[in-house]
């Protein structure tokens, strides 16, 4: 693994796609009845909730209500005129690139991180951070620990007020990835910004992971990452490097799905065995 | 079997159409529910949806003998293998959805169609924790006489014979293969390879979009190999969904499958993660009510039978069974049917009332 004297690379997980049947007969309805022969892009919302078992990642996933408008409004769902149902599609995540890239302290599960008061306090907070529906949808987020191990949860846009109070400062954000030793996908955007926008070096941060449904500080994870700034970011002019296209099955590829079985009415009903 | 299911799919649906929804109470007495109580109950289950603690401690109060139910049809139903000493505890995670707003039913509240839980792995195929469990003793058919057909656990440990005997693999000793291509089997929605794949060198990439990165981790993928080396990958996932039978009355579950790269499984290859008892026979492959495509089913002509069952010895031990834990019981037996696919989070669990407590 390539490194420097500082430690290894920061190696994250790339995010995986997940696209639900009902958004490609969506796009169809969409494409057929509304859109037509406009190709001009159309925004769509994905999804994804922090790692909620210890065996697989979360992913971006695609539903039905992805899509901008409801394909419900009057539209039918007749989707026969398509002649194939074949969809190709390929996802990127675009990510930006640190260079030098960002170097690993240490990384460990959070459970040995914090005392165990500490995360008493923190599991609880997150908790509620996540049951609350004003927030349960903030990916990003400080935990602040104080010097009487009580953790609260603060928005991003708090950080300079904690760090006035003194306070033990995490970046926290929602994993979606489950690996022991690597931090999933969010991260890499998240310590751009936080390099760009406060100029720390040395960032402590969260991966919020959890176990179903609750927080689980076992797999979360707490890393330290050196971040050097970057010369060629400070002119105002550059345009930094990205990465992100998602690989199918290893390679630079499109995914394709058939959805003729349950989309070609012609392909009707039960399969005769 | 096709023209019989077809017929009687037909037939349900045009006796949906024309009868309204159930609205009176009969879940003490058929093991049936209203449209109402299945709401309440996916109220209770879906922890997104209440303010209610999502721990709720629920003890056990089923602990007896004459809790294995018999039925009269001949039906192989296993559902009911619980441990009778144990205390469980379950834990479901299950949230609302409203699903394609076309198939939307009138008779459910708009945000409360039906229930999902995604992205839920299952990490072998059935068989293997089959041959697995009949060499720990396996299951003795009870009640043989009646031919009834309930199985319990904890046989005494058999020959295993009469199937191929093969080397089934354990999980210890899965091999975590770290090369990048992996061995998949086919996905029939996916890998259409034949087909023209668009050159996608046509698209011009701005010029800062790089392909080699240090800081991206080299992808790894779980792969198992069967002893006829056929390969089969055993991290799929599966979205478990749970919908209301107006025919029926009572919940049904439907099974979504994804490989590993989550990719849409054929429903056909579904069934390798259903005991193989129920592949076909109660579990089913058909139109989903509310998503979109043809999805794999436990068949719901049994429910209201097997769930009345597991109410009667509660109410003859003086238990007062609630209605909003009727999808914990539900769940518990759908368990039994898809025991690999790991959806049931164990917590202490009490079909009863406060009378219990």
């Amino acid at each position: 693994m390539a490194g420097n004297e500082n430690g290894p690379v920061l190696q994250f997980a790339a995010f995986q796609s997940s696209v639900d049947e009902g958004f490609w007969h969506g796009l169809s309805s969409l494409k057929l009845n509304k859109l037509k022969t406009d190709e001009s892009p159309i925004s769509i919302t994905g999804f994804y909730a922090p790692c909620s078992n210890p065996q697989v990642s979360s992913h971006l996933t695609l539903l039905t209500e992805s899509l901008p408008t409801e394909p419900s409004d009057g539209l039918p769902t007749e989707t026969s005129h398509l002649k194939k149902f074949n969809f190709y599609y390929w996802f990127a995540f675009p990510a930006l690139v640190l260079d030098p890239p960002a170097t690993l302290v240490n990384l460990r599960p959070a459970s040995q991180w914090f005392t165990l008061q500490e995360a008493e306090s923190v599991s609880a907070c997150c908790n509620e951070w996540r049951m609350s529906s004003l927030t349960a949808d903030v990916p990003f987020f400080l935990v602040s620990i104080s010097s009487n191990s009580h953790a609260t949860i603060r928005s991003l846009k708090d950080f300079k007020a904690c760090q006035q109070d003194g306070h033990k400062i995490l970046f926290a954000f929602y994993d979606p990835c489950h690996l022991p030793n690597n931090p999933g996908w969010p991260l890499r955007n998240f310590l751009a910004f936080i390099s760009a926008r406060w100029n720390i070096k040395k960032v402590q941060f969260l991966c919020y992971r959890e176990n179903h449904g609750f927080a689980d500080l076992g797999l979360s994870l707490i890393g330290e990452a050196l971040v050097q700034p970057s010369q060629a970011w400070q002119d105002q002019q550059h345009v930094p490097n990205a990465v992100g296209w998602e690989l199918n099955k290893g390679k630079r590829i499109p995914r394709c799905i058939n959805l003729s079985t349950s989309m070609d009415p012609t392909s009707c009903g039960f399969e005769s065995k | 079997m096709v023209l019989s299911q077809k017929l009687h799919e037909a037939f349900k649906g045009t006796v949906e159409r024309i009868t309204n929804p159930r609205t009176v109470s009969a879940f003490k007495e058929k093991g049936v529910l209203s449209v109402n109580e299945f709401v309440i109950a996916g109220d209770n289950l879906g922890f997104l949806s209440a303010e209610k603690t999502r721990m709720n401690e629920y003890k056990l109060m089923i602990g007896q003998d004459s809790f294995i139910p018999s039925l009269e049809e001949e039906w192989v139903i296993s559902y009911m293998i619980f441990e009778l000493t144990t205390h469980f505890r379950f834990v479901y995670f299950f949230v609302r959805e409203s699903g394609d707003s076309n198939k939307r039913k009138s008779y459910l509240p708009a945000d409360k169609q039906f229930l999902i839980t995604r992205n839920v792995p299952c990490l072998r195929r059935v068989a293997s924790i089959q041959e697995e469990y009949e060499a720990a003793g396996g299951e003795i058919l009870l009640d043989d006489d009646d031919n009834d057909g309930w199985l319990a656990t904890h046989g005494q440990p058999k020959d295993t014979k009469g199937h191929e005997e093969e080397n089934v693999p354990s999980m210890e000793t899965l091999e975590i293969s770290k090369k990048n291509t992996i061995q998949s089997i086919s996905s029939h929605f996916g890998n259409e390879e034949e087909e023209d794949i668009p050159d996608m060198e046509e698209f011009e990439e701005p010029d800062n979009v790089i392909e080699s990165d240090p800081a991206t981790l080299q992808p790894t993928y779980l792969v198992a190999h069967e002893p006829d080396d056929d390969n089969i990958l055993r991290t799929r996932t599966y979205d478990v969904s749970i919908t209301y039978d107006k025919y029926y009355q009572t919940p049904r579950v439907w099974l979504t499958g994804y490989d590993e790269s989550r990719m849409l499984l054929e429903p056909e290859l579904v069934l390798e993660d259903v005991s193989q008892d129920h592949a076909r026979k109660t579990v089913t492959i058909e139109d989903h009510p509310h998503i979109p495509g043809k999805h794999a089913s436990v068949h719901p002509c049994k429910h209201a039978a097997v769930m009345k069952k597991l109410i009667e010895p509660l109410i003859a031990g003086g238990v007062e069974p609630q209605v909003d834990k009727y999808l914990f019981l539900f769940l518990k037996f759908v368990a039994t049917v898809i025991p690999t696919i790991e959806y049931d989070y164990t917590m202490d669990f009490d079909l009863g009332g406060s009378s219990s407590t």
